[in-house]
């Protein structure tokens, strides 16, 4: 169990950093920007209760605002996905017991599940922040570029990042 | 009392979610940007050193723009200085020497050099964060401008950095003049387009042509007169009878900024004194 919390903990210092650091600055056609960091709310242990997972997504969420200077958008955004968590994670594994592990990855859900979990988490991520920005400035053309978009390219990333984290260079495959 | 704990344990999750969102409710529609804490912006210890950090990397991508943005306006001002300095010759020769009180007026301006560890330009409201802060004395309000043109005001001030409402944040108004006239309007960014602001409320008998430079009118204290900020283009739309507003292409290259001047008023504090004791 503290191996599962330590672990966490690095990986939310790593994640925010790089998010705050590196994937901030990515900006595509000054329009689209991967939103890496939500891998951390993606990952978590699905034994986790929903409490603890809005907690620690609200807290990363601020993290992001503090470092990106918008105020609360992030903060909003990630509460939100971490509150659908589990009814979209259940939408594609009806039973924790189903998990191969403790925590949604490709290697516990297989491939093509967790890639439908990742993609409907992103989307829903990418729509919240989005809408919060169209208050501001509404351009649908605009809109739609940015949620596709940054869904993609968000997709893409942590799917890769996935096969990083939860690789093990001593297990042997068939 | 007892059903009643259970009801809260049972559906804390909504309730924890509502706090949650209620809190990020209150960090997100809190649109005044001067109201921001310290804490809660770019601006604070830690995430100016990470940001300062990741900055020193960075700068190193777009020197090659800067220098050459440089040498062209280091040539221009040279230029300008020698024209001064044969005008000041002539002048001299003309006037009584008592007569000149040129070193104490040009005395009002300092300009703080700073370097920017953090700019965004996509968002609807964006900021900047700078290298100086409180302890190098950038003081909030003050103007910020780079060797093009104006970049935006101080609003939030740490120790030792400061973040800066760009001014490609629709929260800043700007009192700008067409070169060439005193008629003013207030300069506003709305579209998506980091190249793109608007000058708005101008007066309709205003004379103006395309490719007229914009320059700050220099009414708020914040910057000196006729600090550059961009040209009017082409198209213009007409809102009401007696307004029109301008489209106006920005000098500022807001994508590769990198090392930009904090404007330190010195006669702010008295001009504002003045303007209280009007009030009375």
């Amino acid at each position: 169990m503290s191996k599962t919390v330590l672990a966490f903990i690095l990986k939310f210092v790593l994640l925010t950093l790089a998010q705050a650091v590196i994937f901030n600055n990515l900006v595509l056609f000054n329009a689209v920007v991967p939103f890496v960091f939500i891998y951390i709310i993606i990952s978590m242990p699905i034994t986790w209760s929903t409490n603890v997972s809005m907690t620690l997504g609200f807290l990363a969420g601020v993290t992001i605002d503090i470092f990106s200077n918008t105020q609360g958008v992030n903060a909003l955004a990630c509460t939100i996905l971490s509150f659908v968590r589990k009814p979209v994670f259940h939408l594609y594994i009806q039973r924790d017991e189903d998990l191969g592990g403790l925590k949604p990855s490709q290697r516990s859900m297989g491939s093509a599940e967790f890639m439908k979990y990742v993609a409907t988490m992103t989307l829903i991520y990418c729509l919240c922040v989005f809408t919060i920005d169209a208050f501001a400035i509404f351009n649908p053309l605009r809109f739609a570029i940015q949620v596709l978009g940054s869904s993609i390219f968000t997709i893409i990333l942590i799917y890769a990042l996935d096969s990083f984290f939860t690789q093990q260079p001593h297990e042997k495959r068939l | 009392m007892h059903e009643l704990f259970a009801f809260f344990v049972k559906h804390s999750k909504w309730f924890i979610f509502i706090f949650y969102v209620g809190v990020s409710c209150v960090l997100l529609f809190n649109k005044n940007p001067y109201q921001h804490h310290v804490y809660m912006t770019s601006a604070n210890a830690v995430a100016s050193s990470v940001l300062a950090a990741s900055n020193s990397v960075y700068s190193y991508f777009n020197l090659r723009e800067t220098n050459d943005d440089l040498n062209q306006r280091n040539a221009e001002l040279q230029s300008e200085v020698i024209a001064l300095r044969q005008q000041l010759e002539l002048m001299r020769e003309d006037q009584i020497a008592d007569t000149l009180q040129l070193p104490d007026s040009l005395k009002q301006y300092k300009f703080i050099v700073a370097n920017v560890i953090s700019n965004s330009i996509s968002k609807p409201y964006n900021y900047i964060t700078l290298n100086k802060g409180a302890a190098d004395g950038v003081r909030e309000e003050m103007g910020v401008i780079d060797q093009n043109g104006v970049v935006g005001i101080v609003n939030v001030t740490g120790n030792h950095s400061c973040r800066v409402i760009s001014l490609l944040n629709s929260n800043l108004r700007l009192s700008c003049k067409v070169k060439g006239n005193d008629h003013f309007g207030s300069l506003v960014w709305e579209g998506p387009d980091p190249e793109i602001a608007l000058l708005q409320e101008l007066p309709r008998h205003t004379v103006y042509q395309v490719g007229d430079t914009v320059v700050t009118s220099g009414y708020s204290a914040v910057f000196p007169e006729g600090i550059p900020v961009g040209i009017v283009m082409a198209d213009t739309q007409h809102r009401n009878e007696n307004f029109f507003t301008l489209h106006v292409k920005l000098f500022t290259d807001f994508s590769t900024l990198s090392t930009v001047q904090v404007v330190d008023n010195r006669k702010k504090a008295e001009n504002e004194a003045l303007e209280a004791k009007d009030f009375k």
